[in-house]
């Protein structure tokens, strides 16, 4: 058929136009002009003076930027592979279920993601709270002494790391429910004619051909609690905010408590970069990873 | 209706509405007051509303209090969207104005009002006052007391003839009462929200007025034996949690649960937290009860207080009509004067003349508690002070394991001191 190619390419910036004027109106420019910013010494509101590179060459002799930088990468190291891993077990438990009893266990463990972060601490903090929580009951029972959970240094990043990981865990078992089910039964009735078992099953079946779905998971995961930000504002609520800064936490700290937008949008832009960074060189690593296969 | 149609039909909506709004002024009002207090100024803003029917109606939001309350404050007047008027903390004024987030009152304004200088408390005005120049209205100061459950007292053997506890007037004093109240079975003599560090502040801060401290001299945090102070004031109550006469790792709620159900037997809160009190007690679901000044632990009697007063947003170009600008100063006045009420909250109202009143006088328990405006410290004068602001997260991040026994005052001291002359 005859396509008249110069109006196709017409209908198409048409159809285009509207993303791609919202896409460089309300990010692209924000971003550029965050790079300007970040050169300044401007306040949240308004214009400052250039000040070259000063914000960035303060951020290292900067004891809580780098409590903000460990705290992020402590908490990645806590959620990503873990939770990438609880997510796909459960995934390939409930498709082991059937009709109406996999629906059901489904929602069960997708409910956590549909509560808003205000709503998960407010859960959390009636079990692990000090004084009342229901977790401090069960250790009464125990014999065991209470542990202030999150006002401890110690277990505030590790608990708010399962608190995330329950939480989050309902999306990341869908997109795997979603790849369990794109691999054709056929293959799995071949490998029973051939009498494999279960275990060589998932890995040699399995496991590769879910590999750019894990890929993908992986990836959210990363460059979600890269952004950590409301769990840990939250729980450290007049507890130890300083001592559990995370990089977001520490841009709204310097942006919005303090009014130093330049500080500010010094630590996003590093954490913007870190972000492009970890999640491009990740991606590609984990491709060659299943490209060798 | 054809497009013309529906434009004409529009246009005569217009001029109806135009004919039909006269005189009525709307003032858009923001308040960050949620709790027992946020009810009782509901009724004193439909008591205005009703007593200038027709002229002046205030629209009052209600937000949440704390940073989410003052960054909308301060984006919303960057782009004109600020409202009228709004509650503000006096300890926030400092950073307020270095925003340019406030317009200033003039001697103009005051006098509309007919409210000046001597219808306050000094402090209380100096701590509306940069450089000579007011931008807010004080309603009210609300420092913190000592509340405290009579029964429990009073089976401690640890009540005096009027009804108070027993040694308010020194350390010693006031550790022995805590001391006999863990011996009579009391489990937490003293409720201390020793998991919120922010809160904290208030009482060690004033322990180290107490001491004569304070917090920032000379543009410098913590000079001289400023650090010895604070350390002092720490270690008061890092020995109390050492000694099991105070609740460890509670935070603000639980604090007050703990109170009210008997199971603390005294509690340093703010007087926000009277109506709890007054309303529990009401419905006969608790014991006796009573606040007083905090105790003197140190040389000299001194409690924290800051102010919530009335401010004016700087609305970015959006000039105010004179018409609005007298229909919010009316509502300033009014308020103040009519405060009487807003004591009931717990606050201790800022307008003079409200609190000489005979009425007031006979208001419990603030008339008990009342003494203390004579021994109130305000926060330092610098854009890092005031609730929810740099200083708090500093302080907090140390208070918290010092005051839970994780950390040694002395250490804890020193970092402060290093951070907050970071910032």
């Amino acid at each position: 058929m005859l396509r008249n190619r110069r109006k196709d390419a017409l209908v198409a910036a048409v159809l285009v136009a509207p993303f791609l004027a919202i896409y460089l109106l309300v990010f692209v420019w924000p971003t550029i002009q965050m790079f300007g910013i970040s050169f300044t010494d401007a306040r949240l509101i308004g214009s400052g003076e250039w000040v070259g590179l000063d914000n960035y060459t303060r951020l290292a002799s900067d004891p809580r930027f780098k409590t903000a930088v460990w705290n992020t990468a402590y908490f990645v190291l806590l959620t990503v592979l873990p939770g990438t891993v609880i997510a796909l077990l459960i995934a390939l438990g409930v498709s082991r279920l059937t009709g109406r009893l996999q629906a059901a266990i489904l929602a069960l463990f997708f409910l956590p993601y549909i509560l808003p972060v205000s709503v998960v601490y407010l859960i959390w903090d009636w079990v692990l709270n000090f004084q009342f929580g229901i977790l401090m009951h069960v250790f009464d029972l125990l014999g065991l002494d209470r542990i202030p959970i999150t006002k401890s240094r110690t277990w505030f990043m590790p608990a708010v790391g399962i608190v995330t990981i329950w939480w989050t865990a309902g999306f990341s078992i869908l997109l795997f429910l979603a790849g369990l089910r794109s691999i054709p039964a056929e293959i799995y009735e071949a490998a029973a004619l051939d009498n494999a078992s279960r275990w060589t099953t998932f890995r040699r079946i399995t496991w590769p051909l879910l590999w750019p779905v894990t890929t993908l998971v992986f990836t959210i995961q990363l460059i979600a609690q890269l952004k950590i930000f409301d769990q840990v504002y939250l729980f450290s609520q007049g507890g130890r905010p300083n001592d559990n800064m995370v990089l977001v936490y520490y841009v709204f700290q310097r942006a919005f408590q303090q009014d130093q937008g330049g500080r500010a949008a010094a630590v996003a832009v590093t954490l913007f970069v870190l972000v492009i960074v970890v999640s491009v060189l990740q991606f590609q690593l984990l491709r060659l990873a299943g490209g060798r296969k | 209706m054809t497009a013309s149609g529906m434009l004409k039909a529009a246009i005569v909506a217009t001029i109806g509405f135009a004919g039909v709004a006269r005189a009525e002024e709307t003032v858009v009002w923001w308040d960050f007051l949620s709790g027992g207090d946020g009810v009782r100024m509901k009724k004193l803003i439909d008591d205005f509303n009703a007593a200038h029917a027709g002229q002046i109606k205030i629209d009052a939001t209600t937000l949440e209090w704390g940073t989410p309350f003052y960054a909308k404050v301060q984006t919303s007047a960057a782009v004109g969207e600020a409202p009228d008027v709004m509650t503000y903390h006096a300890s926030r004024i400092p950073l307020a104005v270095q925003q340019g987030v406030l317009q200033e009152l003039t001697a103009e304004d005051w006098s509309t009002m007919g409210l000046g200088e001597a219808d306050f408390g000094q402090a209380t005005w100096d701590a509306v006052t940069i450089d000579g120049k007011q931008y807010a209205v004080p309603l009210d100061t609300h420092p913190i007391v000592l509340y405290y459950n009579k029964d429990l007292l009073e089976a401690a053997g640890m009540l005096d003839e009027n009804g108070k506890p027993k040694g308010l007037d020194s350390r010693e004093g006031f550790t022995a009462t805590l001391q006999a109240l863990k011996d009579n079975g009391v489990k937490f003599p003293l409720g201390s929200v020793t998991a919120d560090g922010n809160f904290m502040f208030r009482t060690i801060y004033s322990l180290m007025g107490q001491q004569g401290g304070e917090l920032m001299t000379d543009g410098e945090f913590l000079a001289g034996d400023n650090g010895e102070k604070l350390a002092n004031a720490l270690g008061v109550l890092a020995e109390w949690t050492e000694a099991g006469l105070q609740s460890t790792y509670t935070d603000y709620p639980a604090t007050v649960a703990l109170f009210t159900s008997g199971e603390a037997a005294m509690m340093i809160n703010g007087v926000w937290e009277v109506p709890t009190m007054t309303d529990l007690a009401a419905q006969g679901k608790l014991f006796t009860w009573g606040a007083v000044e905090l105790p003197v632990i140190f040389d000299q009697p001194a409690t924290y207080a800051d102010s919530h007063a009335f401010a004016l947003p700087a609305n970015q170009g959006k000039d105010m009509t004179p018409e609005k600008r007298a229909a919010v100063l009316e509502v300033v006045s009014w308020i103040s004067k009519n405060s009487l009420f807003w004591a009931t909250a717990g606050h201790i109202p800022a307008n003079g003349a409200v609190t000489a009143s005979a009425e007031y006088a006979a208001m419990e328990p603030n008339a008990t508690y009342s003494s203390l405006t004579a021994n109130m410290i305000f926060d330092p004068k610098t854009p890092l002070a005031g609730v929810a602001g740099p200083i708090f997260d500093v302080m907090s991040t140390y208070f918290v394991p010092t005051l839970n026994g994780e950390m040694d005052p002395t250490e804890a001291v020193e970092s402060i001191k290093e951070e907050l002359n970071a910032l």
